[in-house]
């Protein structure tokens, strides 16, 4: 395969204005991850040393393999929901490796109200399982919940997506032979209960860990039975009396020490045996990212220059050159698996929606997972398009992407508007996993095209009212809209909300993409339908 | 988690920074690249410890391992990690798990016991079992004597109480 | 009719090498063993073997009735007592001999002689061979230190009965007489059951110059040199070397003269050696004589070319002296060590373990005498000499460096040894000058203790038996790609 060559000036001002801007913009990315990572009430930090408990990030880097990645996914869950009260989510959940296996982890994370669950919390918990049921990656969970965060019962508890979806997730992972492990380091109340519960294994703490459906001042209060935490679901009731817990630790390191060694147990199963080349780095260094993002989101830039950094010796056998061009396809090589890439270089015209049908068959058909780049204002529109059946180009991307039996990784690398989102495989699409670097915006519509559109609503409507034309009415809705809008368009809003598996910095994605394609050959690929459609 | 050793009675760690393209450990806090020649016919080797290359030869016996590092022999203590992490007292309670009767008495109060030693035979369900101290230690009482019978749960024999151990 | 089975009343060392020497003659052997023995090669070497019931392992090489019954059983036609054990217990080569069977050493009578230090002192006495003012214990201990006092200090206590150094210590000053002599005697008690004591002058920076003689009986004895012997610890030899060094060739054949001379009128029969204390003015004194094959011997028969079993075997079967004093040749030099298992660094403390790695050099120059093998247990049962490493060269300097060379390239994992320890002796300076005596290794101790390791070695080590431990060596390994090569990673 050919290096791409780059037509990059890093001399130029645009490079460095982009770079610039882009560092300032990944320096406040790191802030907030940081602060949602690090920043607690000492209070609480207190309290947690007086329990003789670690950190969860502390037990996660002894969990882990010395020396291994870890794919930290939604760090910045929550980010801009519940007035900040629950960073991450309250729980820390990824992609990494113990024992040699790679695992889902999911950890509570006991510095923020106890671990208690948020709606959001709920809705992080039940990706990650997500994630394992589809990738088939075992999971180990490190259990230290008070339980449901009561006053937002509504919107944890009752639906088809919130906390119950835990439980039957855990079943369906066990159900496939998918090993889960729990490691109860405190409390595990009530529905929280059930996570060792429906664990293949369980290790619990002594004197800090403990299971119950109620705790002692809910069982007082029902039966009004006074009993110790001890004697109601602490270690020695559950590795001695109940069993509900296999192994008793005597401390956190104890029981951390038991997990690496359960999981060293654990059959390797076979994976999906993906062509693997060596392993070249990228020609270009990655840094150089940073100057092509540019800072305006209505500004193009050439996606082959982030290919460039992003695969194997930058190289890249593209596919129809000449064909709809808007659509970059071709073949690379990223840690030595084979993938295919489709990334935007424009607005999605007739040909380059076909291309992308097309390229994603071959895909299918050779076997090669696809990665999507996103940078999309959607598909073309007006008459003359629809006339060449826009909507159909379109839906024969659409129904390719989403019928595709290889795993697939989104990144979304600036803006992901409209139906554009759908065809590079959004959220709704099941991408194994999604990223957004920080500059990314996604909305149904480009921020100024929505508040031009209502603010044309409005004009309207004053003038069906027969109320004239009122300028500064007008131009007050256009700048609310734009204002609510970017709020919501932004990358900090998608995150918050679990649209994403988190914010990267452009510089990580080809660490990301590395984990999560390993992580994805766990599952099975299944069997193909059709045929490649040359439409 | 990291490797805990013990040479000449002090303890270190060495932990595993990387491993590609060559393993990178930690040691005290110092960094070293570390690659290994493999063995060849003598069934010795070559270690490069940042740049400096040893002949060796080692060996690994339960929780040491030998080894000779050009002209110099180690024993090298090696803890295993759920060991380090094991801290409380273990119990020196020796109860029944089952109805049974005594038939054998090994000890005596004051008794000087290694763990593993047997303690007291006994009956149930027409089989003899032998029940072994659990740790070191002085038996402090034996609560049963020959042909007594006992049910489930019984304290038959207590170790006096291990000193706490420090957490590792 | 010659000896065709030997039984080996030994094991170890000596009695794989007292095997090889029989099977290339020909000759079949017999090992025998104490049940913690059953795995070591002398058992598996021999033609065949027997046990030895015994408590205590020692017990069994001990036993004279059941080595007598086994001989009896295998159809043996002579022992073979090694060193050590019985080698030199008259009573049991006067058993053996009543039994019917050869006994591969002296006359009974001889190794009376020369088991009691003092009857042979006064023996060697009586042929005109100088020996060191003494006096003997032969009645009360107060009469022993009033005679011992006039000796003058410093004075040298040992057993009447013993050797190897059991029982031995050196005496200031008046003072610390009467304790020493005290602990003398209950150790001379509980080693030989014989509890008087034997005072000599002691001689500073003396050296143990002894020589290996070779008689039929008949008074027909040869001596095949010296072997300098001063270096040793804890009063036994670790490093033995032939010919001395720095010993002048007049000296030297006065003292071989000398042991040729009491062996002859003593009728000796089998190979023997006699012992010398050497003072720096060349005046030098009869020790002991030693009536048995040494550990030593390999150097002997390195600058001879003698096999000295062999010839042990041919005086045994009653073979007349064939050779003479003048067709005996000393050439180049040779050294020998002695592989203990001890800890140097913990004033020679013996230690126990199990050898897991055994790796040595292979050179034509080069002996490696040993009695163990991997999987091998060491125990404190015996004696914690594990092997003896032997070199020759064409003169010392050659010896020494080849001997050096072999050590550094000796690989002994899983017991702690002295291998490390004999290296430093061998780059010694003052040993390299042959400035040798017998407090060599207290006056050089702190130049021999081996250097602290800087923290680049010391990490270096640790991070080798890491990699030595299974479980951090998988954990090393265990980890695919991408992620080995991605490696520490945090988004």
């Amino acid at each position: 395969m050919s290096r791409i060559r780059s037509n990059l000036n890093t001399g130029s001002s645009e490079f460095r204005q982009n770079y610039a801007a882009n560092l300032a913009r990944i320096a406040s990315f790191k802030e907030r991850q940081d602060a949602a990572r690090h920043i607690r009430p000492p209070r609480d930090i207190e309290r947690l040393k007086k329990q003789g408990k670690m950190l969860p990030r502390e037990r996660l880097e002894r969990l882990l393999d010395p020396g291994t990645p870890f794919l930290e996914l939604s760090s910045l869950a929550a980010n801009m929901a519940y007035e900040g009260e629950a960073p991450g989510a309250s729980c820390i959940t990824g992609i990494g490796m113990i024992s040699g296996r790679e695992v889902v982890i999911h950890a509570d994370d006991s510095s923020i109200k106890g671990g208690a669950w948020y709606p959001l919390t709920v809705k992080k918990i039940i990706r990650c399982l997500d994630i394992a049921i589809e990738n088939r990656l075992p999971v180990v969970h490190l259990c230290d919940s008070a339980g449901g965060f009561l006053p937002l019962q509504s919107e944890l508890f009752p639906d088809k997506q919130m906390a119950g979806r835990i439980f039957r997730n855990q079943s369906i992972l066990s159900k496939m032979n998918v090993k889960q492990l729990s490691l109860v380091f405190g409390h595990c109340t009530a529905g929280g209960a059930y996570i060792p519960g429906l664990s293949d294994y369980a290790v619990i703490v002594r004197g800090t860990g403990a299971v119950f459906l109620a705790g002692p001042p809910l069982v007082k209060a029902a039966t009004g039975e006074v009993v110790t935490v001890d004697e109601l679901g602490g270690c020695d009731l559950h590795t001695q009396v109940s069993g509900t817990c296999d192994y008793p630790a005597d401390s956190e390191s104890h029981a951390i020490a038991l997990g690496r060694e359960i999981v060293a147990q654990w059959a390797h199963s076979p994976k999906w045996a993906l062509q693997r080349e060596a392993v070249e780095a990228p020609y270009y260094p990655a840094d150089e990212l940073y100057g092509i993002v540019p800072d305006d989101i209505k500004r193009s830039f050439d996606m082959r220059e982030i290919i460039a950094r992003l695969v194997d010796g930058s190289r890249f056998h593209e596919y129809q050159p000449a064909y709809g061009t808007t659509l970059i396809c071709g073949y690379a090589n990223l840690w030595g698996y084979k993938i295919g890439i489709l990334a935007n270089n424009g607005v999605l015209f007739n040909d380059s929606a076909l291309k992308g049908a097309h390229f994603i068959e071959l895909c299918n058909q050779n076997e090669t997972p696809l990665v999507f780049l996103q940078n999309i204002t959607g598909y073309m529109v007006g008459k003359e398009y629809e006339a060449r059946g826009i909507t159909k180009d379109g839906a024969k991307m659409i129904m390719a992407q989403s019928c595709s039996r290889v795993p697939k990784f989104t990144v979304m690398c600036h803006g992901s508007f409209g139906a554009g989102n759908y065809g590079m495989c959004g959220r709704a699409y099941d991408a194994r996993f999604l990223f957004s670097w920080p500059n990314h915006q996604i909305g149904v519509m480009g921020g100024e095209q929505a508040a031009r559109t209502l603010a044309e609503v409005k004009m309207r409507q004053l003038e069906r009212e027969g109320k004239g034309q009122d300028a500064a009415l007008v131009d007050s809705v256009y700048q609310e809209t734009l204002k609510a809008y970017q709020e919501q368009l932004s990358a900090y809003y998608a995150t918050s909300n679990l649209w994403d598996d988190g914010i990267l910095d452009p510089v990580d994605t080809r660490n990301a993409l590395g984990v999560a394609i390993s992580a994805s050959l766990n599952a099975p690929l299944e069997p193909s339908g059709y045929g490649v459609f040359r439409f | 988690m990291a490797v805990i050793l013990t040479l000449d009675g002090e303890t270190t760690t060495v932990e595993i920074l990387g491993r590609k393209p060559q393993l990178r450990c930690s040691v005290e806090d110092r960094y070293y690249v570390v690659y290994e020649t493999p063995a060849e016919t003598d069934g010795g080797g070559w270690i490069t410890v940042n740049g400096v290359r040893h002949r060796i030869w080692r060996i690994q016996e339960g929780e040491r391992v030998h080894l000779k590092i050009g002209n110099r022999i180690f024993s090298v203590g090696i803890t295993d990690p759920i060991d380090a992490a094991r801290q409380t007292t273990r119990s020196g309670e020796i109860r029944a798990d089952m109805p049974g009767v005594i038939v054998a008495l090994s000890c005596e109060p004051g008794s000087n016991v290694r763990a593993g030693e047997a303690l007291l035979t006994l009956e149930s369900m027409k089989m003899q079992i032998t029940l072994n101290a659990p740790r070191d230690g002085i038996v402090s009482t034996v609560h049963v004597a020959i042909n007594q019978a006992f049910q489930k749960g019984a304290l038959l024999v207590a170790l006096e109480p291990e000193k706490e151990s420090s957490p590792s | 009719m010659p000896i065709k089975r030997i039984l080996i009343a030994n094991r170890g060392e000596i009695a794989c090498r007292i095997q090889r020497t029989a099977r290339r003659l020909g000759l079949e052997t017999i090992a025998v063993y104490h049940f913690t023995d059953r795995h070591a090669p002398h058992v598996s070497e021999a033609d065949s073997a027997i046990e030895l019931q015994a408590e205590i392992p020692t017990a069994a090489y001990l036993d004279i009735q059941q080595l007598l019954a086994a001989a009896h059983a295998m159809g043996a036609d002579a022992i073979h007592p090694g060193y050590g054990f019985l080698a030199e217990n008259a009573g049991f080569a006067a058993a053996v001999e009543a039994a019917g069977l050869r006994f591969i050493g002296p006359q009974p009578k001889v190794i009376e002689l020369m088991g009691d230090k003092l009857r042979a002192r006064d023996f060697a006495a009586s042929r005109g061979i100088p020996v060191a003012p003494s006096c003997t214990q032969e009645g009360s201990m107060d009469a022993f230190i009033a005679a011992a006092s006039t000796i003058g200090f410093p004075l040298l206590i040992k057993a009447a009965a013993g050797g190897g150094g059991k029982g031995m210590s050196i005496v200031h000053s008046a003072d610390e007489l009467a304790n020493r002599a005290a602990l003398a005697t209950s150790e001379a008690q509980r080693y030989f059951a014989d509890g008087r004591i034997y005072a000599e002058r002691y001689i500073e920076r003396p050296r143990h110059i002894e020589v290996q003689v070779l008689g039929d009986g008949t008074g027909n004895v040869v001596h095949l040199f010296e072997r300098e012997c001063s270096v040793q610890r804890r009063f036994q030899k670790i490093i033995e070397e032939s010919p001395a060094p720095n010993l002048p060739r007049a000296l030297r054949d006065e003292i071989c003269s000398a042991a040729v001379e009491l062996s002859s009128a003593a009728l000796y029969r089998n190979a023997g050696t006699v012992e010398f204390i050497l003072a720096p003015d060349g005046a030098f004194y009869f020790l002991e004589m030693n009536t048995r094959l040494q550990v030593e011997h390999p150097v002997t028969e390195f600058v001879t070319g003698m096999d000295l079993v062999e010839a042990q075997l041919r005086v045994a079967n009653g073979e007349a002296l064939w050779l003479t004093q003048e067709v005996i040749r000393q050439t180049g030099h040779a050294i020998e060590c002695r592989v203990c298992a001890e800890l140097p660094a913990l004033d020679f403390r013996p230690a126990t373990g199990t050898v897991r790695v055994l790796h040595v050099p292979e050179a034509p120059y080069l002996r490696f005498e040993s009695g163990i093998r991997e999987g091998l247990p060491i125990t404190a049962a015996f004696d914690s000499m594990l092997a003896k490493l032997v070199c020759y060269g064409d003169d010392r300097a050659e010896a020494i460096s080849r001997i050096k060379s072999a050590l550094d390239a000796t690989v002994l994992l899983g017991v702690d040894s002295n291998l490390e320890y004999l290296s430093a002796i061998f780059a010694h300076p003052a040993f390299v000058a042959g400035d040798l005596h017998t407090g060599f290794i207290v006056q050089h101790a702190a130049s021999l203790a081996p250097l602290p390791l800087d923290a680049a070695m010391r990490a270096s080590v640790l991070i080798a038996a890491a990699l030595g431990n299974d479980d951090f060596r998988r954990m090393v390994d265990i980890i695919p790609e991408p992620h080995a090569s991605i490696g520490y990673w945090r988004n």
